[in-house]
């Protein structure tokens, strides 16, 4: 066989501002034949991303290359004169790189695209067929502009433009962290499709097993810059031998393992919802008559995709946003679509909202402890006993965001929440920016502070897997709307709407065995 | 189309109001025509007289009402100090003062694009740095130093130009064009590095975003990517720049044309104003909000153009 | 960014320090030090060169430029100082304000803006200082109130971008108040931002007063103004270089460095 692609001792360094270096590969060796099928998997940090873009001899600002050689179809990436690298980019080696649809110019349409990567006598023939191969159809494609089409079609889209001058080689970056779990099987399938029909090889980097285990025959694992297991996809998700990835694989949350024990009892409510309905720009409506009680001490998952209210849903509990009709009331029958300045503080501080972006939820400004107690009043000792309550020690007082990690982060925000009292907690897809196992240790703590303090909680997320282990009851949102809510066994094990049963046969496939 | 026409209306709610406001606030000041005509020789029966005869007696909304209505039907009113039709003494210091604005725009904006176009994507350019500097320097220095040291430079050590335009204001085109290029370049020195800056600023970001990236990892060419994909995404606040310098040059080259003695409308307003000849200074100050209110509407059209996302909405 | 073009800004920033602190310290000590008076005329040395008795020589009144020179800045130093303070704090407030009231209220602070934009600048500059005389009282406010819009509009934008983020939104659920979310949360975070526009501002407005002077509107002789010195310079400039040069050095040198503060390049 042919080796499209080999890296001989690759080492990649990040040089900051104070001229700090830090290692991001180390001493990578790798090989890959032609039309071979390529899965790496790691978390942030580990390197995945550099490596799959300077097989194309692209590096981040910031990064250099210290030693090492990567040659791609016979060429030494690293070395050779830029312009005949840029020539290999279409025809030899394609890069898909990671982007929340922002990789197609937004000014230009997509016939334009083609053109610009196929010369401009190109006919439309040749587009529609390679558009068809990415599985979309029709001429309507031509004339629109990127926010015409959606997240997956503009996936597809790129896909087409990769593939139209046949590359023997494809880089995929994370080709489905930007979409939703239905469109990103369907993306998987004709990524896999495509596969078949033209033979290139491809590697494909993401954080979830899931993904990699579906496209990919071999895989590598990479951790710290260095790969730590390489081997048949089928054998390392069965049977890894590095302890890495054995925690990589515990971590993944499965459908029918429960971080605690789903509750049936019926307890009093906390906070009563009825009928409830957000209008946005003047007609869409975000929720539309939504209505769903919270006992106390129970934890309520809300799983959708994006668009489909689970976000403005919990905005609208903790009053940042205001509805336009229907009910909201708490345990006492205080009216909480009272606006947030006017509440009395015994209110205010029974809901509390922790938030998804880590990176946006302290500010940047100031240390742990101020953060902390800035609005709570609270004294050193309380603000340990909540550090200590999400598992960190007295060392975070003085750190600021900047000096800390994603989970660390989140653990923080969690804890500022705790400080004041809160009957119910809402969580926002509190998990999603951290890595697997980042996420499960999060997910663990947060059961074991609900089992605790007897908190109700009210959790959203996209993973139906992940809401499982810790809910008692689900709701699941579609377009605003509650197409089903249940027990958490009943939802899992008797999903009644389709979309409900979709989503728990892609969850229960996730991890192909 | 709705935004459009809610930006339009706001254009001609603010020049209407703000003409109004200018009416009433240039009215407030002490003076007025007959007193600017009669100077420090005034005595009250003389000034008595004059108002009579201008009907300056009137209360100040029915000349308001009286002004605006001549105004509509293209009479800007009477200038009792020069002794002549308003619109006489104005619109050949705007032909003037226009005639200058679009030399200097054209000496200024076709290049700072280019320039910046071309440092935004080259940072390490030699000559690019020196042109950045330069334009730095000349935006930051008052007009008057600038004018000052090119006239040092091309009137007296090379004179190439003449230094001090001796031409009447309503002089031919032709008479007109020799003496321009120094005021001319003056203000577009003065331009050049607003446009260019942002143009650069914009390149600086938008060469990084990821689908400029995305489109050279697909094949596409250099120069292709260059024009095609950066160039229209960083254009949209080199448009708002552009117009507000536009507007600029067409309304407040005040001190340019004095120290080059340009028969513009900044001179004439100078003159204007020191002999508080406020029938004149009022329309100069229409013209002025009104060139700044209609070079932003026209941006914000460009803009829209440019890019899809906003042509939608509209 | 490597560590050549590192050592070059640097070395620029010290430059830029030093020119400030010349600038603030002879402002400050002008009138302290040795000099012949600012409005002196040696009738017999008129338009003359340096010499001993006069370093930078003669204006074409015999005054000593030296003098002039450095008392030159203190004009539109103070009308500056004055003016950016008052358009900051009303540029600020009224730019956090908007953001922070939203909808109408926003909507109309915003048109409002926009309005004071519009205005143009210096011939309403003109007509103040020509109606209502050289007062630097009267000119200070005026140039503050039209330079607040700019101000207004940086501060509005930039707290608007804060409000959204998270941490706001935690800060309002655990109880803080709009002045609360103001000063604790938004401005430790956009201060700097805003102060570029506020030193931006700064050298606009010691333009603008320059302008006036040199257009006879703002300082009136035999103040000792930069903009009015070269003003009266400009005839004699084949004559003595020096007395057009030596202000323009000393105006150019503020404004560039104030500029060179503010751009992070």
């Amino acid at each position: 066989m042919n080796t499209i692609l080999q890296f001989d001792q690759v080492c990649v360094e990040a040089r900051d501002r104070h001229r700090d270096m830090t290692p991001i590969l180390q001493s990578v060796n790798l090989r890959v034949e032609m039309g071979e099928k390529l899965g790496i998997v790691g978390g942030s940090g580990s390197g995945k991303s550099t490596l799959l873009r300077i097989a194309a001899g692209v590096l981040s600002p910031g990064l250099h290359h210290t030693s090492g050689k990567v040659s791609t179809a016979g060429v030494n990436m690293l070395a050779v004169d830029p312009k005949v690298r840029q020539q290999m980019y279409g025809s030899t080696v394609a890069l898909v790189a990671q982007s929340l649809g922002e990789a197609l110019t937004s000014h230009l349409t997509i016939r334009a695209h083609f053109h610009d990567t196929l010369g401009h006598d190109v006919n439309d023939e040749t587009i529609l067929s390679s558009l068809g191969d990415a599985g979309l159809d029709g001429v309507k494609y031509l004339q629109r502009f990127p926010h015409q089409i959606s997240g997956g079609e503009r996936q597809r889209i790129l896909l087409a433009l990769a593939l139209v001058r046949s590359p023997s080689l494809l880089l995929l970056d994370e080709p489905t962290s930007a979409l939703d779990v239905g469109t990103a099987a369907d993306v998987l399938a004709t990524i896999i499709k495509l596969q078949e029909l033209r033979g290139f090889a491809l590697i494909c980097v993401s954080h979830d097993l899931g993904v990699v285990g579906r496209v990919s025959d071999q895989v590598v694992v990479m951790n710290r810059g260095q790969i730590v297991e390489h081997g048949l996809t089928e054998r390392v998700l069965a049977t890894p031998s590095d302890s890495y990835t054995q925690s990589l694989l515990a971590s993944i949350p499965r459908l029918h393992v429960r971080m605690r024990t789903p509750q049936l009892s019926v307890q009093p409510p906390v906070v009563i919802v009825h009928e409830l309905t957000v209008i946005r720009n003047g007609s869409t409506r975000a929720l539309d008559s939504v209505s769903l009680k919270v006992g106390k001490g129970e934890v309520v998952g809300v799983i959708g995709e994006s668009g489909s209210g689970k976000s403005t849903l919990l905005s609208v509990i903790s009053g940042l946003v205001s509805s336009s009709s229907g009910s909201i009331h708490n345990g006492n029958g205080f009216d909480l679509s009272t606006p947030l300045r006017n509440r009395p503080h015994a209110v205010l501080s029974e809901i509390q909202m922790v938030f998804q972006n880590p990176d946006d939820s302290l500010n940047p400004v100031r240390t742990v402890e101020q953060s902390m107690s800035r609005y709570t009043n609270a004294n050193r000792d309380e603000v340990l006993v909540a550090l200590d309550a999400v598992e960190l020690s007295a060392q975070f007082l003085t750190r600021r965001p900047s000096e800390m990690s994603g989970g660390e982060k989140q653990r923080v925000a969690v804890a500022r929440a705790l400080l004041m009292h809160p009957q119910l907690l809402l969580l926002d897809e509190v998990t999603s920016a951290l890595d697997v196992t980042v996420q499960a240790s999060v997910v663990k703590m947060l059961a074991s502070l609900q089992a605790a303090s007897g908190m109700s909680m009210v959790m959203v997320s996209h993973d139906i897997a992940l809401i499982a282990s810790l809910a008692d009851k689900l709701i699941v949102l579609r377009n605003g709307k509650v197409v089903e809510q249940g027990s958490v066994d009943a939802v899992i094990n008797s999903p009644i709407d389709p979309y409900t049963q979709h989503l728990v046969n892609l969850a229960a496939t996730a991890i192909r065995k | 189309m709705k935004n459009l026409t809610r930006r339009a209306l706001f254009t001609f709610g603010a020049f209407a109001s703000l003409a109004v406001l200018s009416f009433l606030g240039i009215d407030a000041l002490p003076g007025d025509g007959c007193t600017a005509l009669h100077g420090r020789f005034a005595t009250p029966a003389k000034i008595a007289e004059c108002r009579e005869e201008h009907r300056l007696n009137d209360s100040v909304v029915v000349r308001l009402g009286n002004w605006a209505n001549d105004a509509v039907h293209g009479d800007l009113g009477y200038s009792i100090k020069r002794d002549d039709q308003v619109a006489q003494i104005v619109l050949p210091r705007i032909r003037n003062t226009a005639m200058l604005a679009v030399v200097a725009g054209l000496m200024a904006f076709p290049s700072a694009i280019v320039a910046g176009l071309l440092i935004g994507r080259y940072p390490q350019s030699r000559v690019g740095r020196i042109i950045n500097t330069l334009g730095l320097v000349a935006m930051t220095l008052p007009e008057f130093v600038i004018a000052t040291i090119l006239w040092l430079v091309f009137s007296i050590w090379i004179p190439i130009f003449p230094g001090v335009t001796v031409v009447p204001s309503n002089a031919t085109i032709l008479e007109l064009l020799p003496h321009i290029w120094m005021p001319a370049l003056t203000l577009a020195a003065v331009v050049f590095a607003h446009s260019m800056r942002t143009m650069k600023a914009g390149v600086t970001t938008v060469k990084l975003m990821p689908f400029v990236e995305s489109a050279r990892l697909r094949g596409t060419g250099e120069r292709v990517t260059l024009l095609r994909h950066i160039l229209p995404a960083a254009l949209p606040p080199v448009v708002n720049t552009i117009a507000v310098d536009a507007a600029w040059l067409l309304t407040g080259t005040f001190v340019t044309e004095a120290v080059f003695n340009y028969r513009g409308l900044g001179r004439l307003a100078i003159d204007a104003i020191s002999d508080r000849d406020t029938a004149v200074i009022l329309p100069i100050v229409l013209f002025g909000l009104g060139v700044y209110l209609t070079m932003s509407l026209i941006a914000d059209m460009l803009v829209r153009l440019l890019d899809p996302r906003l042509r939608q909405r509209s | 960014m490597n560590s050549s073009s590192q050592r070059r800004l640097i070395r620029i920033r010290i430059i830029v320090y030093c020119v400030l602190g010349f600038h603030a310290i002879v402002a400050l000590i002008a009138p302290l030090l040795p000099l012949t008076p600012t409005d002196e005329q040696d009738s017999g040395a008129m338009l003359q060169g340096f010499s001993a008795t006069h370093w930078l020589g003669t204006d074409a009144l015999g005054r000593d430029i030296l003098s002039r020179v450095l008392h030159g800045g203190r004009p539109s130093l103070i009308i500056a100082v004055l003016a950016t303070l008052l358009s900051a704090i009303i540029g600020v407030a009224l730019g956090s304000l908007a953001a922070l009231a939203g909808s109408w209220i926003d909507e109309a602070l915003a048109r409002f803006i926009d309005f004071l934009l519009a205005v143009p600048t210096l011939i309403l500059l003109l007509l103040i200082a020509s109606f209502f005389g050289h007062d630097p009282f009267i000119l200070s406010v005026t140039l503050g109130l039209m330079y607040a819009a700019p101000i207004a509009r940086v501060a509005r934008g930039s707290t608007q971008v804060l409000l959204a983020r998270d941490f706001v939104r935690v800060a309002r659920l655990q109880g803080g108040s709009g002045i609360n979310l103001v000063f604790g949360e938004v401005l430790p975070n956009v201060w700097r931002v805003v102060l570029t526009e506020i030193a931006m501002q700064f050298t606009w407005i010691i333009l603008a007063f320059s302008s006036l002077s040199f257009l006879g509107l703002g300082a009136s002789p035999p103040t000792p103004e930069w903009g009015l010195m070269i003003a009266e310079a400009r005839s004699y400039m084949t004559i003595n270089p020096l007395s057009v040069i030596a202000p323009i050095v000393m105006l150019g040198s503020l404004v560039l460095a104030v500029q060179a503060l503010v751009d992070r390049e």
